[in-house]
């Protein structure tokens, strides 16, 4: 156990590395953006309440004010636990409905269909009537973010657990596998790489869900914290707050894509040139 | 075909069950709304005339349709000079692959802060939530070209024009189209969210108004109406593709947004 440890951070370190090397050429651009922006703020003069310089948004986040003061721990505490939450429930949910799914022919005749069908329908539309059943809070976004992430998951991983080779089916069933074994051993694994393109898009879609939440009724968290700002033009804590919800959502998907790594260390392989 | 009669017969039955639920369970209206009362919010004349139905329709519609006219045309144009300069991709694919990945909905107030109340916002803010999956899908199968074919067709002397128009265009219409239907449900959402925040109509805007007076079946009607006009593009779409891959065994799907 205790060897495990180092060379389990280890491995962190190089997959950081490795992927800081080999998008090297992103970051630099994605960097030179900021730089652009910060300088054509300052250079054509942009009043802060159309544009502010991403140094101001920090500033409005680090350094404590005097006017409009914001509790960014309060409202950071509410947007990342509803987003956190909603994922966690939205793809174990989703994975074990699919899973379900897969399993008996006939459900997933009936309701696989509606679910494609609902998952090409603006979802997000729903809000303010879950909103109405439920009043405000932290349950009543989750409640939305689950709604816009539940059919992605649910798709993806079907799609997966369908995409199997007949022939090695056939084999296995010849050698006698049980239904419990073929799901195991083959239809899983098989559906990993779909589970987690599904989990990938179901991570930005919590985002989404969590802020129109908020945006739509709510009395705390970043999405709340935009509207208000909003309402009294004051631009900063907006750019600020999508500073934040970005850096929540880039979390998010590297916790998916470090996790894809760990359980499917062999597609790593793959992926090398 | 008989599949599909099969599936709406499901439907038909699901609507039913929750008409039947509704009255026999005796759920209230602002609760959960029966079909028929849904219905009836929006054919019956004096209701009609109380929600101006037609004029919320058209503000949505136009929005939709604006901001789909929009990301179609600009993102495949965007696309197209991404895979026609090195140079350009190099520069413009890490910030299009860092915007795609940003919750680009919470980009919404700004957009209204900028630009005000009506139109204009909704339908940019649909645009921004709606151009990067085309962006990608598109850019994708521009290069998804056999190398031997292209190898063959330079060596005959075509020429870029040539090569993009003949072969990598005809190749990448599934993936545009595709990318289509991505961005169709992506409109809807974007023009939806737009008249949440701040609007004074459209569908979105009835929506969020009905919540206030917690006018359930409006809700639901506008929830109705919506869908039917997300399902009318995604339709419109889908027989175009058929029209225009008519060599494609099957129509493609969607693929996941």
């Amino acid at each position: 156990m205790n060897k495990a440890v180092p060379s389990r951070s280890l491995f962190l370190f190089r997959w950081v590395k490795r992927n800081i090397q080999k998008n090297l050429n992103s970051i630099a651009v994605v960097l030179g953006f900021f730089l652009f922006w910060e300088a054509a703020v300052w250079a054509f003069d942009i009043p802060q309440f159309i544009l502010p310089a991403p140094s101001t948004a920090l500033s409005h986040l680090l350094v404590p004010r005097t006017d409009a003061n914001y509790r960014w721990w309060y409202h950071i505490s509410s947007t990342v636990l509803a987003i956190s939450l909603s994922f966690a429930i939205t793809s174990t949910v989703g994975i074990l409905i699919a899973i379900a799914l897969a399993w008996s022919k006939r459900l997933k005749e009936i309701v696989l269909p509606a679910f494609v069908f609902i998952n090409s329908l603006p979802i997000i539309a729903i809000a303010p009537i879950i909103l109405l059943w439920m009043g405000y809070g932290v349950l009543t976004n989750m409640v939305i973010a689950f709604l816009v992430g539940f059919f992605p998951v649910v798709i993806n991983t079907i799609t997966g657990l369908e995409a199997v080779d007949e022939d090695l089916l056939d084999l296995v069933r010849y050698l006698h596998a049980s239904k419990l074994q073929v799901f195991l051993k083959i239809r899983i694994p098989n559906a990993l790489p779909y589970i987690f393109s599904g989990l990938k898009i179901c991570s930005t879609m919590s985002i989404v869900g969590a802020i129109v939440g908020e945006f739509i009724a709510s009395d705390r968290g970043l999405g709340y914290i935009i509207i208000n700002a909003q309402y009294s033009m004051n631009t900063p804590p907006i750019f600020s707050s999508l500073i934040l919800i970005s850096l929540a959502g880039a979390l998010l998907y590297t916790i998916v894509s470090l996790l894809e790594r760990f359980i499917m260390p062999w597609t790593a392989l793959e992926a090398e040139p | 075909m008989k599949l599909l009669l099969r599936r709406v017969g499901y439907f038909i039955l699901f609507l039913l069950c929750w008409q039947v639920a509704v009255m026999v369970l005796g759920i209230k209206e602002f609760i959960i709304p029966s079909p028929l009362k849904t219905l009836s919010h929006i054919f019956h004349p004096a209701l009609a005339a109380k929600y101006q139905w037609p004029i919320h329709i058209r503000a949505t519609l136009l929005e939709i349709a604006l901001s789909f006219l929009i990301t179609a045309v600009a993102g495949n144009l965007v696309a197209l000079t991404i895979s026609w300069s090195k140079t350009l991709k190099a520069l413009i694919t890490p910030i299009i692959v860092f915007f795609n990945s940003l919750p680009k909905i919470a980009l919404a107030p700004l957009f209204l802060l900028w630009f005000g109340y009506g139109l204009l916002p909704n339908t940019l803010i649909a645009v921004l939530v709606a151009f990067f999956p085309i962006v990608i899908n598109t850019a994708t199968g521009l290069e998804q070209v056999e190398e031997d074919l292209l190898d063959l067709v330079r060596y005959l002397g075509a020429t870029k024009g040539q090569i993009f128009v003949k072969i990598k265009i005809p190749n990448a219409l599934p993936y545009i189209f595709s990318g289509f239907k991505i961005s169709a449900t992506m409109c809807v959402v974007g023009s939806i969210v737009g008249e949440f925040i701040a609007s004074d109509k459209g569908l979105g805007y009835l929506l969020k108004d009905a919540q206030a007076f917690i006018d359930t079946p409006t809700m639901f009607a506008c929830l109705l109406l919506i869908s039917l006009l997300g399902i009318l593009l995604f339709g419109v779409l889908s027989l175009l593709e058929a029209k225009v891959l008519y060599w494609m065994p099957q129509a493609s799907s969607g693929g996941g947004r």
